[in-house]
């Protein structure tokens, strides 16, 4: 998967996830939507574990900067995933 | 996967697309449709989105949903986010008819010792109608040696036992609110291997002991949600989650979580509503294999040594226990009755016997008009029915037609009757009272009654010959729960129909204002135990009777007579001189449309919605009945 289909998937899971509309793009962070704060995080790194079948490490989400890295995060673990 | 999912048809879940597509339409029915899924969502993810979809419809204001509000306030040694987004869902899935909203009280993360003890709280100001406890898990572990003596580890697991069921005594006696408190979560890695069932002192049996004390000590204000159990049905390596502690302090894994909140969900309903009192069953291929009327006694399969034989009988057997406990057991079949007795009669693999059903249905009607008969003649409501069938067509059937009336469809396999039914979760007594283990009893006396009244010749010598005893009590702590039971499940001899926690009725027995009676009656043909509850209410010089609620067994016995000649000697006894009686329609209590005028009350008012008599305690001779009174209420002796 592209960083493209990645971003795009996930568009369902905040849809599933935040009242309002928010649109997911490479930039966007936790800084940019108010809805968004540390308990909207913990059901939405939930959400995207579910959504791509991908577990995460202790940490690793929260060093992430912006969605374009979470991203690149999902696709490293999708990876390892296919691997095993 | 969840009970409630176990026993749904393949076809008949709503999913979440369908949730979506509802809240897309702004339609009202999205509240049936939420309640549906979130009662069959399989794991988190899809409830965590039903509760974004449940909040985004609340948001656009469409109607139809909340018709009852609980106030819950949550506490305990861990995150309790999104655990409440899912308690809020379970519990609003409740309803049968809207959604149940949730006012929510979170306490601070391993804050619950300091907030339940602290009089000043958040927790007791926000004036919550159940607490939600969740104990640190962490903290549940014997701190010294394995090598410890055995009676040093039973003490201190006593103690943790004692010191959490004393911090749930504080919040209920602080607040007035019932607590749900969960238990321990069972120790899942191997570590110290074999030696762990040797000692008290590992993780594994030291929170065995404690979950253990905990359940056997509760008094019946407190009730366990019992993660233990919960844990070891759905695999305890994978109900916790240590990423999710060290991150985000979460208890339990996050699927897990959705098993907790269902649990919740189950305890605040049963606070709300009784379990089911009828088991109505199909005969051919549920009770036996085959079908009688073609394949004949010896064509049937039941018991025996053949495997599905042995199924049927093992769900007959599961039946007979349920029907021990106190469920009332029907047979609702499409066939002719004379071939539908022969097994029950004749054959002798069978367990279920004629004597066994109190209400045998076996015709060529359609099944939603049996069931209607089998609630008449058995004088309860439609939704204290249960149907079970293994034809989805005639569930299908039941739901349209008569959908007060909750369906179990069996299924292909016989081999997963038994556990379907006991894993439905609709025949729960929320205690065990000694009254319910004796109902089989009391309906063999029921008929006994029936057949004298038969044989005698008129009313009074048949009420004389009875020789009927009744003590009248106070409420009394041993008698809450069934005061209790009584009050949230009578719906037919019930004047006002006004239902109270356990809490409730537990402030009524130290409130100065109220006179609040139970009444037992015996006879000749055995004890009926506690069979009539009454609240009177003092306003100054006026007795108003809040609740009056009698068991339907003992209609017709007088002892309504017997409760009007209490009432208004308690009354007196306080100075009034009127006793107000109310009667508030519903669709069941009818049949006390006019008890209080048949009591000597007059009206003096009546809407559609509320009738109001009066009786002057002046005027007042007591009422002549064959009941002896042995003891009377507020009497020391």
């Amino acid at each position: 998967m592209t960083q493209t289909e990645i971003l795009a998937k996930m568009q369902t899971v905040f849809d599933d996830v935040f009242l309002d509309d928010v649109k997911v793009t490479p930039e966007l962070s936790a800084d940019d939507v108010e809805e968004w704060d540390s308990l909207l995080q913990i059901s939405l790194v939930l959400g995207v574990e579910k959504a791509f079948n991908v577990r995460f490490r202790v940490g690793e989400v929260e060093a992430t900067k912006n969605l374009g890295e979470f991203a690149d995060l999902i696709q490293r673990r999708m990876s390892e995933g296919a691997k095993a | 996967m969840s009970s409630e999912a176990e026993v749904m048809a393949p076809g008949l879940k709503t999913v979440v697309e369908d949730v979506r597509e509802l809240l897309a339409r702004r339609s009202s029915d999205i509240w049936p449709a939420l309640r549906t899924a979130t009662r069959a969502a399989a794991d988190f993810g899809e409830m965590l989105s039903l509760a974004t979809l449940r909040k985004k419809a609340v948001r656009a204001g469409i109607p139809g949903g909340s018709d009852k509000t609980i106030r819950l306030a949550m506490t305990g040694g861990s995150s309790l986010y999104p655990l409440h987004e899912l308690v809020q869902q379970t519990i609003g899935a409740q309803s049968s008819t809207g959604w149940w909203e949730t006012e929510l009280w979170k306490g601070d993360f391993d804050n619950y010792i300091s907030e339940i003890l602290d009089p000043e709280s958040e927790l007791y100001s926000f004036k919550p109608d159940v607490i939600l406890i969740l104990p640190s898990n962490q903290r549940c572990v014997y701190s010294g040696p394995m090598t410890d003596s055995q009676d040093l580890q039973r003490t201190e697991a006593l103690r943790q036992a004692e010191d959490l069921l004393n911090l749930c005594r504080i919040a209920h006696e602080r607040s007035g609110a019932e607590v749900i408190v969960a238990n321990f979560l069972p120790a899942a890695e191997f570590d110290p291997g074999p030696f762990r069932v040797r000692t008290l002192g590992s993780s594994w049996n030291f929170r065995k002991l404690v979950n253990l004390e905990l359940g056997l000590r509760a008094p019946s204000y407190i009730h366990i949600c019992d993660a233990e159990f919960l844990a070891t049905r759905y695999g305890a390596a994978r109900s916790h989650d240590p990423r999710a502690w060290f991150e985000t302090k979460q208890l339990y894994s996050s699927d897990f979580a959705v098993e907790i909140a269902r649990e919740v969900g189950h305890i605040v309903a049963s606070l709300h509503r009784s379990s089911k009192k009828v088991l109505a069953l199909d005969l051919d291929n549920t009770l036996w294999g085959g079908v009688i009327g073609d394949d004949g006694m010896t064509g049937i399969e039941i018991g025996g040594t053949h495997p599905r034989g042995e199924a049927f009988k093992q769900f007959q057997l599961a039946i007979v226990a349920l029907a021990q406990r106190g469920v009332v057991l029907a047979v609702c079949s499409k066939n002719d009755h004379k071939n539908a007795i022969e097994p029950f009669e004749n054959h002798p693999e069978m367990v279920l016997k004629l004597k066994d059903i109190a209400c045998f249905q076996a015709n060529w009607e359609p099944k939603s008009e049996n069931l209607r008969r089998i609630a008449q003649e058995l004088n309860l409501g439609l939704d204290s029915i249960v149907f079970v069938d293994d034809n989805p067509a005639e569930i299908e059937i039941v739901k349209q037609f008569v959908p007060e009336i909750e369906t179990i469809w069996l299924g292909p396999d016989p081999a997963a009757y038994a556990s379907q039914l006991l894993n439905s979760r609709l025949f729960e007594p929320r205690s065990i009272t000694d009254d319910d283990l004796r109902r089989g009893e009391q309906y063999q006396q029921q008929a006994a009654r029936a057949q004298s009244m038969d044989a005698g010749t008129d009313m009074d010598s048949y009420l004389a010959s009875l020789e009927m005893h009744s003590i009248i009590s106070e409420f009394t702590p041993v008698d809450v729960p069934r005061i209790s039971q009584l009050i949230n499940k009578s719906n037919q001899f019930n004047v006002t129909t006004r239902r109270r926690t356990e809490a409730e009725v537990e402030a009524l027995l130290t409130s100065p204002d109220h006179y609040a009676f139970s009444v037992r009656l015996a006879d000749r043909f055995g004890d009926n135990g506690l069979i009539s509850v009454v609240i009177v209410r003092i306003e100054g010089v006026t007795a108003l009777v809040d609740t009056w609620l009698m068991s339907c067994r003992v209609l017709k016995r007088q002892m309504e007579d017997e409760v009007v000649n209490e009432i208004a000697r308690l009354a007196k006894l306080r100075g009034c001189v009127s006793v107000i009686g109310h009667y508030i329609p519903t669709e069941k209590n009818g049949m006390v449309r006019d008890l209080f005028p048949r009591m000597g009350f007059s009206l003096i008012e009546e809407t559609p919605e509320l009738s109001i008599y009066q009786l002057q305690t002046e005027d007042f001779t007591p009422r002549e009945t064959h009941i002896q009174i042995d003891r009377r209420a507020y009497d020391a002796n």
